[in-house]
């Protein structure tokens, strides 16, 4: 009994531990991940001291059962990765070595960097599809942030504790307002929001280019056309000045996009206004039912989505390239979308998958220059194990089949 | 004002034509596709795959007709993974047609480093479609409309007569007819003992076909090699000219039409300098006319009410 009296003591040990590894493990400092995996430790074998065990087993349950049907598709999908390199001669055991010595340990840093934008698009992809919405225009409202993140951050000269919010939220509020149109046109017309999002996005990939000319590209600059780059006080901190061992290039984005998961899983799950995006989200009929105004919530969420995006490009912007590249095509809503669909919508879960995909990027890059591996396996890999993942709803549909069945057996015999 | 003349004259004309006919073809594939009720945005991956199959062949065997028809089969066998996602295992459509897009990019990257060592351009083919460029004795002396429309290479003039055989097949044809039922009311269909999911396999595998020929028109006959990133997004403005089209055959066309139409404009202006205007603004026209259709102001433009919408047979006993 006395060991639950110190429960507050041990959730701040472990609390504490967690985040100290976590923050030195993005800021590539590999040995954070002994802290992470320390916490960990102590919290199961505190949690196998203080609860039951029924308790703990179920947790335990439901969290492998959730993890389950993604960990099976992404290990089918390295096993058929590896049989195709197998096939066109290349050999995967060297391949996958590479590849995950890569993105684990060598480059880590550079994972944390793929997974930083990554983070934001799939949390807007995935908050609109809460909201039973296919956000799918999201690297338009990503060249929007980071259009208007060098804009702001070429003339905006103040202290950055101040500059640095008020470019995000101006930038993403400016890419919230990009998706203004097809917002109301979904409302007004029905018109469908992936016809709108896309067109819109690709309107925003040209016209960039405009703007890129316009703040420095010059138009007999180099090409591709890139802007000056922007003031130095408007560079978001790096990892560096909190742990000198960090990559130099490594930055707090990571941090903010997780802190932005952390935000999107909370307003999902414990307000009035996410739990409307849910209920709409589900049945649209059930939902104006209760009297929600389903129109607004759709508005909104829309509008909340394009925000999200948005601090993608602000995060790449201020962060990482300090300027910005014309037809930079960067491919983040695409992906953005696929770590969604990977995490099943849920924000937390949209860090992992981030990760993940931040990991086969950067160890795709290792793989290819160190054993000569072409790292468009990666790109295929990733594309299997979305058809794998999405595929899901097939396990679903039988489950169900088989719990209904079950179920009718054990009413017969009642 | 000699800058102005210097643009338009039938070179422009003829340049929209051959601007416009990968869109075309596309478009017309999607026309059908959707029309049987699957939503096809993964007409840019399937270009890609058609476009590097063309080419390879072409290269390989000397001979740029073999190059054309592996062309279209890559696209046609590709398109069936969109079909067997969405029909068969109930995919959601967008989704599988986004995955189709991403996988498109990387088999084709795979199979450039695998093949000639480096991602990026195949080596340049032995001999082009290009090369067989004829012009229709008679019709080809009519002034203007001659040269831009009689006097054209193999692909284009295909692409002509696989409009005018689109638009029987879907009005005139019984086949045509039950493809259009399976996308407007499928239950309907499956009740008078007509297969949905054939009808809507056919539907993704002929747009699977053109939109393999469309790629093969960008490498063996516009090109004669094949780049990486080629199709340059012009899968999501035959989407544009499919959806501003009115989910018509002959409306995909004229769409498409107008959008080639845009797109020599601005090439050629930026060639003769004649006004500074940044050409991004003509290149976004499809996509601005795209979401003027769907706002309502072009009437028609309605989707087939059934577009999009899963269809599930529930078998007794299941």
């Amino acid at each position: 009994m006395q060991i639950t009296k110190l429960k507050p003591l041990f959730y701040t040990i472990i609390v504490l531990l967690a985040l100290v590894g976590s923050v030195m493990y993005f800021a590539s400092v590999f040995s954070g991940i002994l802290l992470i995996l320390a916490a960990a430790g102590l919290y199961f074998v505190y949690y196998g001291l203080t609860e039951g065990k029924g308790a703990s087993k179920s947790l335990a349950l439901s969290f492998l059962k959730s993890l389950l049907i993604p960990v099976i598709g992404v290990v089918s999908a390295l096993l058929i990765g590896g049989i195709i390199m197998g096939i066109t001669g290349y050999n995967p055991v060297t391949a996958y070595k590479a590849l995950f010595y890569g993105g684990l340990v060598k480059n880590w840093s550079v994972s944390v960097l793929n997974a930083a934008p990554l983070i934001f698009t799939g949390l807007s992809v995935a908050f609109a599809f809460k909201a039973g919405l296919f956000n799918i225009g999201a690297e338009g409202q990503y060249y929007v942030g980071a259009v208007v993140a060098t804009f702001l951050g070429l003339h905006f000269n103040m202290p950055p504790l101040l500059s640095i919010p008020i470019i995000f939220l101006v930038a993403g509020l400016l890419a919230a307002s990009y998706n203004y149109i097809p917002a109301l046109l979904k409302v007004k017309t029905g018109a469908h929001e992936v016809i709108t999002t896309m067109m819109f996005a690709q309107i925003a990939r040209y016209l960039s280019s405009i703007f890129i000319r316009g703040m420095g590209g010059g138009s007999d600059g180099p090409h591709p056309y890139v802007t000056d780059p922007i003031l130095k006080s408007n560079w978001l901190l790096k990892m560096k000045t909190i742990f000198p061992s960090a990559n130099y290039r490594v930055h707090i984005g990571i941090l903010i996009a997780i802190g932005m998961a952390l935000f999107v899983q909370y307003i999902l799950t414990r307000t009035k206004f996410g739990f409307e995006i849910r209920a709409v989200g589900q049945n649209k009929d059930a939902a104006r039912g209760q009297g929600i105004k389903v129109g607004r919530n759709i508005f909104i969420a829309l509008l909340f989505a394009g925000f999200l995006a948005g601090f993608s490009g602000v995060n790449q912007v201020l962060g990482l390239d300090h300027k910005l590249y014309e037809n930079l095509n960067a491919g983040y809503g695409w992906d953005g979308i696929s770590v969604a669909l990977l995490a099943s919508n849920n924000p937390i879960g949209v860090i992992f998958t981030s990760l993940l995909w931040g990991i086969l990027a950067a160890g795709g890059q290792y793989m290819s220059r160190t054993v000569q591996t072409p790292n468009s396996i990666v790109e295929i890999i990733k594309g299997i194990i979305l058809f794998l993942i999405v595929a899901k709803y097939i396990y679903i549909h039988i489950g169900h089949k088989f719990k209904n069945k079950k179920k009718e057996e054990r009413e017969a015999v009642k | 004002m000699s800058g102005i003349a210097s643009i338009l004259n039938t070179d422009l004309l003829v340049a929209t034509i051959r601007l416009s006919t990968p869109i075309t073809l596309a478009a017309i594939g999607a026309t059908i596709c959707e029309r049987s009720g699957i939503v096809n945005i993964a007409m840019e991956g399937i270009m890609i795959i058609g476009a590097f199959f063309a080419a390879v062949a072409a290269l390989f065997t000397g001979n740029p007709w073999i190059g054309l028809l592996a062309g279209v089969v890559a696209g046609g066998i590709f398109s069936l993974i969109h079909a067997v996602a969405t029909i068969t295992f109930h995919l959601d459509h967008v989704v599988s047609g986004a995955v189709m897009n991403i996988l498109s990019f990387g088999i084709v990257r795979y199979l450039m480093v695998m093949i000639f060592g480096h991602p990026g351009t195949t080596d340049a083919i032995p001999v082009g479609l290009k090369a067989y460029q004829f012009a229709i004795p008679g019709l080809s002396k009519i002034p203007v409309l001659g040269p831009v429309f009689f006097n054209q290479t193999p692909i284009v003039y295909m692409s002509f007569v696989l409009v005018v055989l689109t638009l029987i097949f879907l009005k005139k044809t019984k086949t045509g007819l039950h493809l259009r039922a399976a996308g407007e009311h499928p239950l309907a269909l499956e009740t008078i003992g007509v297969s949905v999911y054939k009808m809507r396999y056919l539907g993704v595998f002929v747009s699977g076909l053109l939109s393999g020929l469309a790629g093969a028109y960008l490498s063996i006959e516009n090109s004669v090699s094949f780049t990486e990133g080629m199709a340059n997004g012009r899968g999501f403005i035959a989407l544009a000219a499919m959806i501003s089209g009115g989910w018509t055959a002959i409306g995909s066309f004229v769409a498409a039409l107008f959008f080639g139409f845009a797109d020599a404009f601005q090439v050629r202006m930026q060639v003769f300098k004649v006004l500074n205007i940044p050409s991004e603004i003509f290149i976004i026209f499809p996509y601005v006319a795209t979401v003027l259709a769907v706002a309502g102001l072009v009437k028609k433009s309605r989707p087939p009410k059934a577009d999009g919408v899963d269809f599930m047979i529930e078998k007794e006993g299941a």
